[in-house]
Formats: structure tokens, C-alpha cells, sequence
């Protein structure tokens, strides 16, 4: 297993840190690529920030009130060694979707 | 021999090859005939991931070659971004594998110099956009040394590049540079479609006399399939057919093999029996089996992921209405990434060709009419 740490990243408009609403996740949690994982509220908005990959919340940084610069520690993710390390997730298998469907083959000539 | 040899080593480890060989050779004929052998007449079939069947090709190749060399970025002690050299710095020594500084200029003209020395290097650069810094290397020496030199430094060296899109990562993680490399003369290209082409074709690239791109399709590291360890048997060379059909042919390579399959999958429901051409070789190109496929189902339909302007979708196109323009009963159709630099990775599923692209390309060629 191999932990990874993700900052909190730049929410834009030249925003420099963020205030901690709520946590979503708990440090043991389990959490999918897309789960939210904290509300937090900048000058211009509150914002709900997805989690950037999956794995296992080992570490949350920062109690509801407390502000975060952003590229402090965010949150850092317990892994399996066999994906730690890489850029980028291991892509799922998904059962193949379609809308398309096709016309039949013209009598040949 | 030493476990950690160094390269001075290597010229007398040269001398016990036979020895080796003849042991290995022995080992080979105990595994034929193991009661636990899976089915076959050669080999034992194993479930491998792409990453494991690569790992253990890479081994099998240092087992077998004393003058193999590994070497790139974090190929060493971390054993690759993405583990394919993992463990294999401690089975073979600092010296037969070892971590480069962060220059991929500098990772392949070492690979040149090596090549020249009588080595066989096998340089990995970490992600296909990181090619760009060595592609003068590549172009100027690689693919030339050995025509520049009139046979007499030919350059044994398997470029391993990490390549294509579909693990969301940031830019230069995700291109297809195969027309690139395709264009120069001099290197042969390769890209394998499973764990069992992995493992073969890696191989088989490795203990070529000259230049091999062996761009693997990073999105399929995980997915695991059968591999014939050790098997004898494998056709290394030309395309090979992944599924047959009568009314058209998806021409794919790399990750695109996979979806096509899943495609055709598809298109059996509406009665479209589609043929599946894993084409292996981006150069030389399998112009008869090219040929062969579409004569029979006179449709074709290339799949790749980079972009479609002065892709290798083109050159096929090309092969194709050469060899079988009196038969053909529609234009080739591409269907292909945009020409666009390759995008983030939230709108990664937009350019790669999808299911319903593909599915639309088959309907093009299928509705076509003349006049």
C-alpha cells in the first residue's frame, strides 16, 4: 500500500486559499474517483470538491473554520502499490454502452 | 556468473551462453512435458496482467542475453511508473538496469552508444509526450546508424514508450506519436493489443538486430489475459485477425483493438458480422493481411486515437484502396481522434473514438452508394 497526498488545488479567479465548511468523507472512509469529499467556501462561493481518484481516506487536513492555502495538504489517500505511483487512474471496466444502432446490410450486388 | 554483474563482466558472461542457453533449452523441454502444464503443446498458459506479461518478458530477455540493458527514468529502483521493470534492478544489478536523470535526449543517446558498444539497450521514456525531447536522437541516430554505417553498427535497441490516452492523465500522458515514428525510415513500430501480444512481441523486439518503437497501450496495463509463457508457436510478424467476420473490417491497433471488439460485439446484435484486424505492426505495415481482410468483406474502417491529419489511418487508407480498389464498395472510412492537442482528461471520452463513433463509421461504409 502507498499513500498520496492531494493539495487543495487552485478553485480559480485567483483565489488563494479556502475555508473548510464541512468534511464529507471521514479519515477510514472508502471513496470512489468523482465522491465528494468537502464543502469549502472561498470569498466568491462554497464549492464541493469531487475526489480526485479512489482509494482510502487515511488523513483529512483541517477542522471546519480552519482555512487552507491552496497546494497545502488537502487530504491524503491510502492506495494499492500497483497503482501508486502512476499519473492519471486506472480505467475501469465498464460494460460497453451504446446509442447507435445499426441498419442491415444492403443486398449485395 | 554474479548476480550483480557489472558491464565489464558482461564480454565473459558472453563466453557461458551456450551453457545457459543449453540449460534454459532444458528447462524449456522440462516445462513441455510438466503434468501442469495448461493445455497446449508448448509453454504454460498464465493469467497475466499486460504490466506482469511485460515484466516478465523484459526478465526473460536479461535471463537470456547478458548484453541486455534497461534504462529511463525511475526504471530502477521504483521499478517504472507503471511497475513494468518492477524487481528487475534487484534481480539483474545496478548495472543492467539502472535510473537515468530526467533527459530523454540524453536516455537514447546513451541507448546509442551502447548499441555501437555491442549492447542491446532497452530504454524506456516514461510517457509518449516525453518522446519529443528525444526524437532528434531518435530520427538522427537510431533510426540511421545503421544505414550510415553500411551494416556494420546496426542498433539493437527496443524504445518502450508508455503510450496513447484513457487513464485521465494531464498533457503529454496521453498522445499517439505512431506516424511519427513511422515516417522515419529505419524503425520499425509495434504496438501490442493484449497481455499475450505483450509478452511475444516484447520479446520478439528485444532480441531484434534493429530498432524497435514498442509503444504500449498504457489504458490496458491492467487487464489481464491468458499468456503463453515460453510458448513456442507465436507469429510475431504481420497483423493478425482478433475476431472474423463478412460485411466489414474495424482496422485497429494498441488500446482500439479492445473497444473494437466491443463494437463488433455490438454490431452481432444488428446482424453485422464485423472483422477485427489488430494491425501489430505500424510499420512495416502487414500490407497483405490488409489486402486479404478487405477483399473478403469489402468495408473498411480504421480506428485510431490520434488525430486524423496525416494519421496512420491515412496510410492504411492508402495500402487499402491500392490493393483492393476493384473490390471495395465504399470509401474507407477513419475514425479517429480530432486535430487537436490531445485534451485533459475529463474530455478524454470525447476524443477518443467511442462505441457510437465507430458504430458510425460502420454505418457509413455499409450505406454507401456509388454514384
Amino acid at each position: 500500500m502507498a499513500e498520496i497526498s492531494f493539495p487543495l488545488p487552485d478553485l480559480g479567479e485567483g483565489l488563494i486559499e479556502a475555508t473548510v465548511l464541512e468534511w464529507l468523507v471521514a479519515e477510514g472512509d472508502r471513496v470512489e474517483r468523482n465522491h465528494p469529499l468537502v464543502e469549502v467556501e472561498t470569498t466568491k462561493s462554497a464549492v464541493e470538491l469531487p475526489s480526485p481518484q479512489a482509494g482510502k481516506v487515511v488523513k483529512i487536513h483541517g477542522e471546519p473554520g480552519d482555512t487552507i492555502k491552496v497546494g497545502d495538504p488537502l487530504i491524503v489517500f491510502e492506495v494499492p502499490d500497483d497503482t501508486a505511483g502512476i499519473v492519471g487512474t486506472v480505467p475501469k471496466e465498464e460494460a460497453p454502452k451504446r446509442r447507435v444502432r445499426l441498419s442491415p446490410v444492403p443486398d449485395e450486388d | 556468473m554474479s548476480e550483480h554483474m557489472t558491464l565489464g563482466d558482461l564480454d565473459a558472461a558472453q563466453a557461458n551462453r551456450e551453457a545457459a542457453d543449453a540449460a534454459q533449452a532444458k528447462g524449456h523441454a522440462e516445462t513441455v512435458t510438466a503434468p501442469a502444464a495448461a493445455e497446449g503443446a508448448e509453454g504454460r498458459v498464465e493469467t497475466l496482467s499486460m504490466q506482469q506479461a511485460l515484466n516478465r518478458a523484459l526478465a526473460d530477455v536479461m535471463e537470456e542475453n547478458p548484453r541486455t540493458v534497461i534504462l529511463g527514468e525511475d526504471v530502477g529502483r521504483l521499478g517504472g511508473v507503471f511497475r513494468i521493470t518492477d524487481g528487475l534492478q534487484a534481480r539483474f544489478g545496478e548495472q543492467r538496469v539502472f535510473d537515468t536523470p530526467l533527459a530523454e535526449s540524453g536516455i537514447l543517446g546513451m541507448s546509442v552508444g551502447l548499441a555501437m558498444a555491442g549492447y542491446h539497450p532497452i530504454p524506456e521514456v516514461q510517457f509518449d509526450g516525453f518522446a519529443y525531447p528525444a526524437i532528434n536522437q531518435i530520427v538522427c541516430q537510431v533510426g540511421r546508424m545503421n544505414y550510415r554505417s553500411r551494416g556494420t553498427l546496426p542498433m539493437p535497441i527496443t524504445l518502450r514508450v508508455p503510450s496513447f490516452g484513457g487513464i485521465r492523465a494531464p498533457e503529454h500522458h496521453g498522445e499517439s506519436l505512431e506516424s511519427l515514428f513511422a515516417h522515419v525510415p529505419g524503425l520499425k513500430v509495434v504496438s501490442p493489443a493484449d497481455p499475450e501480444q505483450a509478452y511475444h512481441l516484447l520479446k520478439h523486439a528485444a532480441t531484434r538486430p534493429d530498432p524497435v518503437i514498442f509503444m504500449e497501450p498504457k489504458s490496458r496495463y491492467w487487464q489481464k489475459g491468458p499468456v503463453n509463457v515460453g510458448g513456442a508457436g507465436f507469429q510475431p510478424g504481420g497483423s493478425r485477425v482478433a475476431r472474423t467476420g463478412k460485411h466489414v473490417t474495424l482496422v485497429a491497433w494498441g488500446a482500439m483493438v479492445a473497444r473494437c471488439l466491443q463494437v463488433a460485439e455490438l454490431a452481432a446484435e444488428d446482424g453485422i458480422e464485423v472483422e477485427v484486424l489488430d494491425l501489430r505492426w505500424l510499420k512495416p505495415i502487414d500490407t497483405a493481411g490488409l489486402a486479404a481482410s478487405v477483399s473478403k468483406t469489402r468495408r473498411a474502417v480504421v480506428v485510431h486515437e490520434a488525430p486524423l491529419t496525416a494519421g496512420l489511418g491515412a496510410e492504411v487508407a492508402a495500402l487499402i484502396t491500392e490493393r483492393c480498389f476493384g473490390t471495395l464498395r465504399a470509401p474507407v472510412e477513419r475514425v479517429t481522434g480530432f486535430d487537436v492537442p490531445y485534451p485533459s482528461g475529463d474530455l478524454e471520452d470525447e476524443y477518443i473514438p467511442n462505441i457510437d463513433r465507430i458504430l458510425f463509421g460502420i454505418q457509413r461504409v455499409l450505406e454507401y452508394r456509388r454514384g
